[in-house]
């Protein structure tokens, strides 16, 4: 039974991997277009960061980006934790610090593109 | 069953293991080493960004001296990472098919395939990135 429960939140969590993997490409993908192309330049400076997240639209854009991508990753770390032969114990505890570090990433990623967002381009 | 025995018992150092593993077992490693690599990636990303706090000419300075790198070094780490991320975004889509039950007989033919569609999106962004390589510097 309690084999049975483990097997379903283990599915669930592989299942969920692959449905933020696919939001992903769509992420990645214009990000990578806007960031690397549009911008006109190898990497995006100051100004034009700035002024994309004055828009709204670009902030929500990035903030669900951040909420994905960390969240992807880190579950993606505790799946490889999970394969390893360390104790069970071992891994829950690593399992739940990889969920502080979660949260205090989102946190701080939240925070940061809104101040980020609140600043000027000086003329 | 008793591969998999062993392979428990020598621990992490068993997936580096590749010797007639075939291209399966290639493909999970690569997944595996470059999920890695992109979240290792996505703090220092994080990190860089974090400067935007310290002002423009501040982040300017940070962006510049850190965009080619000695010898071009970062320039050629930053084709690696797309090489990676393509590599990555490819085989994840396959492999979250397989998770809704689509392709589960078809590994390797749609590993190829995907593969070759993300090889060649990512031969078209690098040309399109490199052609604004200098520009503003
Ligand atoms: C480009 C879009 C992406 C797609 C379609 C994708 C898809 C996937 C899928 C389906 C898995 C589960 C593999 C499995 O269950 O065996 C996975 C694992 C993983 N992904 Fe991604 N991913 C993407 C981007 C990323 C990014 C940006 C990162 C880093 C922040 C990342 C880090 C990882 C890690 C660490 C794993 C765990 C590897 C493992 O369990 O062996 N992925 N990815």
């Amino acid at each position: 039974m309690v084999e049975n429960e483990k097997m379903k939140y283990g599915s669930l969590n592989r299942f969920v991997q692959a449905v933020t993997g696919l939001f992903l490409i769509f992420f990645l993908g214009v990000h990578l277009y806007v960031a690397h192309i549009d911008f006109r330049h190898p990497v995006a400076f100051f100004s034009s960061v700035i002024n994309q997240l004055h828009n709204p639209w670009w902030l929500a854009f990035f903030l669900i980006f951040v909420y994905i991508i960390t969240y992807h990753g880190i579950n993606g770390l505790n799946h490889i934790v999970a394969d390893t032969s360390i104790s069970e114990r071992a891994k829950r505890d690593i399992g739940i610090a990889l969920m502080v570090i979660y949260v205090i990433t989102i946190i701080y990623g939240t925070i940061l593109a809104l101040l980020v967002a609140r600043m000027t381009v000086p003329a | 069953m008793v591969e998999a025995n062993k392979e428990m018992k020598e621990g992490i150092s068993a997936w580096a293991k590749f010797y007639r593993k075939g291209t399966g077992y290639l493909a999970f490693a690569f997944h595996r080493l470059s999920g890695l690599v992109i979240l290792f990636y996505l703090y220092l990303h994080y990190t860089v960004l974090s400067n935007l706090l310290r002002g423009q000419a501040t982040y300017n300075a940070i962006v510049k001296s850190i965009t080619y790198g000695p010898y071009d070094s970062f320039l050629a780490l930053d084709f690696l990472l797309a090489l990676v991320i393509f590599y990555h975004g490819a085989n994840g889509v396959r492999l979250a098919l397989n998770e809704f039950g689509i392709g589960m007989y078809h590994h390797k033919a749609l590993f190829f395939t995907f593969e070759i569609i993300a090889m060649i999106l990512l031969g078209l962004f690098d040309y399109y990135a490199l052609q604004f390589v200098g520009v503003g510097f």
